[in-house]
């Protein structure tokens, strides 16, 4: 976190993570209702557990507190972003099972994914301000496609996705509320109460 | 010749090169073409075209650029706009595009007539798009996860070329699909929105001519949102009274938005809100408790939410839910009052009691019943009376006195402070003063001036008047410290009575009363006239007041219009309180037409015409007209009477004249061969037989008996002549009055019937108005006084016989008296007689009766025998003369003694110049 900080990148920074808190628990609130009705849509089990799966973000971490923000923006980007791609996935995924006939989860998963996307934006305009290149996406270059799953594992694979994601933003309220809470050195304005 | 057929070739040239197809497989190849090729122009630009000429026509047809006619439409366009560039290129400038119109052709005048069209291009004239102005977004929550983003702009000016406007937005690094609108180009609406990002939005408008773009709109959609309203709102009582619990659902999750709302409520029937204070809900919640509210009251909640912060719009206003508060005991009295009447019994009354049932807010809940105390102050040792009362009325029967009565009302919570009403013997406390009334809208203020005392309340009575039914009494109550009252319910165009009674706190004042309207209209109908007494010049007309029903308002007066046919109206202005008047001076014998208008303040109504007609004559003319009349009559009358009475005499001897006596005249003496001719025919002709019509009855005053001479009974002497020789020397003489009728009366003016029908007129005419041999007559009549029969020459036989020629005319004259027929068997009495005289005493059948008045009422008889069937009176005397009644009498047939008869005839008119005895 930069030492100094003028007062308008002060406000920005604020509610970017006003924002972002607010969107955060928006976006856990839509996914659990997405996860309802994934789980209702796709004749899956809502208490079956799900192993964990190559290209989700886990959110959960050792030593969370002890994480610097910039740290937090990072980890939160790279997530979103990971989960951004796996929206996009399950997206198409359902649109070819479906079609038309569900334009309901459709529309659900489009909004989720919007979210996120929206989400990645904040983290990546949190990380300009904090001076911060904003780490490049590895797309172009990432890793190679995972390999086709099957109907029931390509299923299983999007429950898990939305589970993690319900997690990671519950995680990003928790990050930003750090991010948000005034720095010593700068003087900023209280943290914000809202909590998702 | 030659350029005739030059120029044929030429056009027929010009037709095959545009309609024959190109080398190139086209099927038209003209001769020329313009640029530009069907321009979009701005309107009010200039523009230039030009018209390119093929060279292959220009070498065939001698076709040149100086040949070309530019025409807009039909129209050509002006030379002065022409530019011949070179042989080949024409242009045409236009300053303002709006002078153009499409199509714009190019063409060529042949052979200098024939026009051929070269070419045309289609000319667009518009205006490039505005930038849209004011662009404004508002996201409606539709349902519980779904929001839509309607954004509006200003399109600004219409462009006349097909504009194209569409919504953008994006985030910095998501460019989202842009919003094109349907069938308006001012707003648009999307469903891809995402909160908590900002979001910048704009609007692009496209045409022909350009590309305007509007400002950008930054914005979150999250702070634009109109959420919608709290949902499954419900109202359930508290234990308290006077509060309510409203209860609700947000559709909008505290993960999207954090909210506040707005409460509003209102008494059913009542238009006005009230609100709970904003700050009491500005946090989120799904209930909240509304305090202050009225037991046992209908209360309608609604309510709406918006953002916390304040940013963003409110919702609508939810369904009105309906709640009612739990009942709490009345918060008062109910106002009591009384009607006293004391028309039974003055030392009883009936005493009507009653109350107004307490208003909602005041009754707190179901008044169950009404608890009534009457408690006699005038007597300490009477018991209190109780009653329990559900209706709002009671009726008792109290002896004269002071009362106080009690009033409760109780419902199911518990009962109410006590109402106290004093019910004096006497209303004899000081009354409200200055009683005065003023409609206000549609209420009518009562006002007063307060009595000097200290005045506890005020009673206002008031009633409809009516005229068909009784006044039913509506009242209310006023504090003692209030000098004025509205009273509603108050219908316009009624008649109200009013009456304000002061309630003292030891007794009641006398009611003061007055009569109000709250709106006045024209009577509904006028007044029907009519007369009650019409004269010569004057009318008594009188009417009927108008009912209370009719009148509308106060009665200001009455008019009364009057007018002849052809006359001018009279107008006259009548109190009100009046319902007769008289018209004066009118014109007699005159038609008139009244009619009557009644006016209130608002207005007048006219009644039914009526007409009547003046008398000619006023009262007690004809009357002065008649009497006098009369009376005049009379004093004629009286005057003729007494001036023939004065004259008798003179006009008795104009009538009949003092005929003297010949047997006492000297003529006989002196002149015995001319014996006075009587002719006796005539006297036979004079009553024949059978015209006999009347027996008279002459009466003789005792004092005048001597008026009738002999000359006046000689008839009756012709007729007695042959019975009573004693009788024979009295001579005949016409009796007759003045009343008799012409048979009976001598008559001067019949002389040429006189010999034949009066004996008596033509012996005197004969014997005194003759002079004798020269001598000269005397003009008096002179009379013998001889009483030696007549001579027999002067009782000439064919008297006689003349006297008896005609029996059948004295029988018809009997007969004719048929009713006298038995008369004549009585023996009749005679008494004292003139003189009778039988014309013929074998005819004389009839009688005649003479009675003297004043001597004796016997009737003088002349007795007649019976059996000869020609007897005829052979006269009949009848005198009007004063004091005189002559009617003839029975003649007995026993002739009177010498003695009794006069000797002699006595001058009997002496006094009135008459003869004297010579």
């Amino acid at each position: 976190m930069a030492a100094a900080e003028s007062p308008s990148a002060a406000l920005r920074r604020r509610d970017l993570c006003s924002r972002g808190i607010r969107l955060a628990g928006k976006m856990r609130a839509d996914v659990v209702d997405l996860l309802d009705a994934y789980v209702e849509q796709q004749g899956l089990d809502a208490s079956a557990s799900v192993a964990a799966m190559e290209g989700v973000p886990l959110a959960a971490v050792e030593r969370w507190d002890e994480q610097t923000g910039t740290q937090r923006l990072l980890e939160n980007l790279a997530a979103y972003r990971a989960f951004r791609a796996l929206l996009a996935q399950m997206l198409e995924e359902q649109r070819e099972q479906l079609g038309e006939a569900d334009a309901g989860l459709g529309r659900a998963l489009a909004a989720v994914l919007l979210q996120v996307s929206a989400f990645a934006y904040h983290l990546e305009e949190l990380l300009r301000l904090e001076s911060r290149g904003i780490p490049g996406e590895e797309e172009e270059d990432g890793p190679p496609p995972p390999p086709r799953l099957s109907l029931f594992e390509q299923k299983l694979r999007g429950l898990g996705v939305l589970r993690e994601l319900a997690q990671w933003a519950v995680r990003s309220v928790r990050d930003l509320r750090q991010l948000a809470k005034p720095s010593p050195a700068t003087g900023t304005a209280p943290g914000l109460a809202e909590s998702p | 010749m030659f350029s005739r057929w030059n120029w044929v070739a030429c056009g027929f040239y010009l037709v095959l090169n545009i309609c024959s197809p190109d080398a190139s497989g086209g099927l038209v190849q003209s001769c020329g073409h313009i640029i530009p090729e069907s321009p979009v122009l701005a309107l009010g630009s200039n523009f230039t075209a030009l018209c390119i000429l093929n060279e292959s026509c220009l070498d065939f047809g001698n076709i040149y650029a100086s040949q070309i006619i530019w025409k807009i439409k039909n129209r050509v366009v002006p030379k002065e706009q022409y530019h011949e560039i070179n042989r080949t290129v024409s242009s045409v400038t236009f300053n303002d595009t709006s002078s153009l119109a499409t199509p714009l052709t190019c063409n060529i005048l042949a052979d200098g007539q024939i026009e051929q069209n070269i070419y045309g291009i289609t000319v667009t004239v518009g205006l490039a798009p505005e930038k849209p102005k004011n662009l404004s977004c508002i996201v409606h929550q539709v349902s519980r996860f779904t929001y839509v983003m309607t954004c509006t702009w200003n399109p600004g000016r219409h462009t006349f070329l097909d504009t194209q406007f569409r919504l953008r937005y994006r985030w910095p690094e998501e460019i989202f699909p842009d919003c094109i609108p349907k069938d308006v180009n001012n707003s648009c609406t999307t469903t891809d929105i995402q909160f908590f990002v900002n979001t910048e939005i704009w609007v692009e408008a496209t045409n022909a001519l350009g590309k305007a773009k509007s400002d950008p709109l930054v914005v979150d959609p999250i702070d634009i949102v109109k959420p919608l309203s709290p949902q499954n709102v419900s109202v359930n009582p508290e234990l308290l009274p006077t509060i309510l619990k409203l209860s609700w659902e947000n559709w909008i999750s505290d993960a999207v938005m954090t909210l506040k709302f707005n409460i509003r409520y209102r008494i059913v029937g009542d238009k006005n809100w009230m609100e709970v204070p904003s700050e009491d809900t500005a946090s989120p919640r799904t209930s909240f408790s509304v305090q202050g509210l009225r037991p046992y009251t209908k209360y309608v909640f609604s309510i709406r939410c918006m953002k916390k912060d304040g940013v963003g719009y409110w919702s609508d206003w939810s369904e009105e839910k309906a709640g009612i508060t739990t009942e709490d005991q009345p918060s008062k009295g109910p106002p009591i009052w009384r009607i006293i009447d004391k028309s039974h019994s003055p030392a009883y009354w009936t005493v009507h009691l009653i109350w107004k049932a307490l208003k909602p807010f005041e009754a707190n809940g179901v008044i169950l019943q009404y608890e009534v105390t009457v408690r006699d102050k005038s007597s300490l040792s009477t018991p209190v009376k109780k009653y329990n009362v559900t209706s709002t009325n009671h009726t008792l029967q109290l002896p004269e006195g002071t009362y106080e009565v009690t009033l409760i009302a109780r419902n199911s919570v518990g009962a109410s402070p006590p109402s106290v009403l004093l019910i004096p013997a006497s209303n004899s406390k000081a009354p409200v003063k200055n009683l005065r009334t003023l409609p206000k809208h549609d209420k009518l203020w009562v006002g007063w001036t307060a009595p000097n005392n200290y005045v506890l309340k005020y009673v206002i009575e008031w009633c409809l008047v009516s005229s068909s039914s009784d006044c039913i009494i509506e009242w209310q109550i006023a504090l003692g410290d209030v000098q004025g009252v509205e009273l509603k319910g108050i219908k316009p165009f009624k008649c109200y009575l009013i009456t304000v009674y002061p309630l003292y706190a030891d007794g009641q004042g006398s009611g003061q009363s007055v009569k109000a309207y709250l709106k006045q209209d024209r009577p509904s109908k006028g007044p029907t006239v009519q007369t009650k007494k019409v004269g010569k010049a004057e009318a008594v007309l009188t009417w009927n007041h108008l009912t209370v029903e009719e009148q509308n308002g106060f009665i200001r007066n009455y008019t009364i219009l009057y007018k002849t046919i052809d006359g001018n109206e009279t107008v006259v202005t009548v109190d009100p309180s009046k319902t007769e008047y008289t018209l004066s001076s009118l014109t007699s014998d005159t038609l008139y037409t009244v009619r009557m208008m009644a006016s209130t303040d608002n207005g007048s109504r006219t009644g039914p015409d009526f007409t009547f007609t003046t008398q000619k004559f006023g009262k007690g003319e004809i009357e002065a007209i008649v009497v006098p009349v009369c009376l005049a009559f009379l004093l004629i009358v009286l005057l003729g009477v007494l001036f023939c009475f004065n004259k008798r005499d003179l006009i008795k001897k104009h009538i009949w004249p003092i005929v003297p006596d010949p047997s006492k005249s000297n003529i006989a003496q002196w002149s015995p061969q001319v014996p006075a001719k009587h002719n006796f025919n005539s006297k036979d002709q004079m009553y024949p037989e059978g015209s006999f019509t009347d027996v008279s009855v002459v009466e003789i005053e005792a004092d005048d008996k001597k008026s009738f001479s002999e000359q006046d009974l000689k008839p009756f002497d012709l007729l007695k002549k042959e019975k009573s020789t004693s009788e024979g020397h009295s001579s005949g003489i016409g009796g007759s009055s003045c009343m008799s009728s012409p048979r009976q009366s001598v008559s001067d003016s019949d002389e040429g019937e006189t010999t034949q029908n009066t004996s008596s007129t033509v012996q005197y005419s004969t014997v005194v108005l003759n002079g004798y041999r020269d001598q000269t007559p005397v003009q008096v009549f002179s009379r013998s006084e001889s009483t030696q029969p007549l001579l027999d020459s002067e009782e000439r036989p064919e008297d006689h016989a003349g006297g008896a020629d005609s029996p059948a005319q004295r029988q018809q004259y009997f007969r004719q008296n048929g009713g006298q027929d038995e008369i004549n068997t009585d023996r009749p009495r005679f008494e004292r007689t003139k003189q009778i005289t039988h014309a013929d005493e074998g005819d004389l059948v009839g009688f005649v009766q003479l009675q003297i008045s004043g001597q004796s009422s016997q009737p003088l008889g002349l007795g007649m025998e019976k059996n000869t069937q020609e007897a005829a009176l052979s006269n009949v005397l009848q005198t009007c003369t004063e004091g005189q009644t002559v009617r003839p009498e029975t003649v007995e047939e026993n002739p009177l003694s010498v003695d009794e008869m006069p000797k002699s005839y006595l001058p009997q008119t002496v006094r009135q110049g008459g003869y004297m005895p010579q």
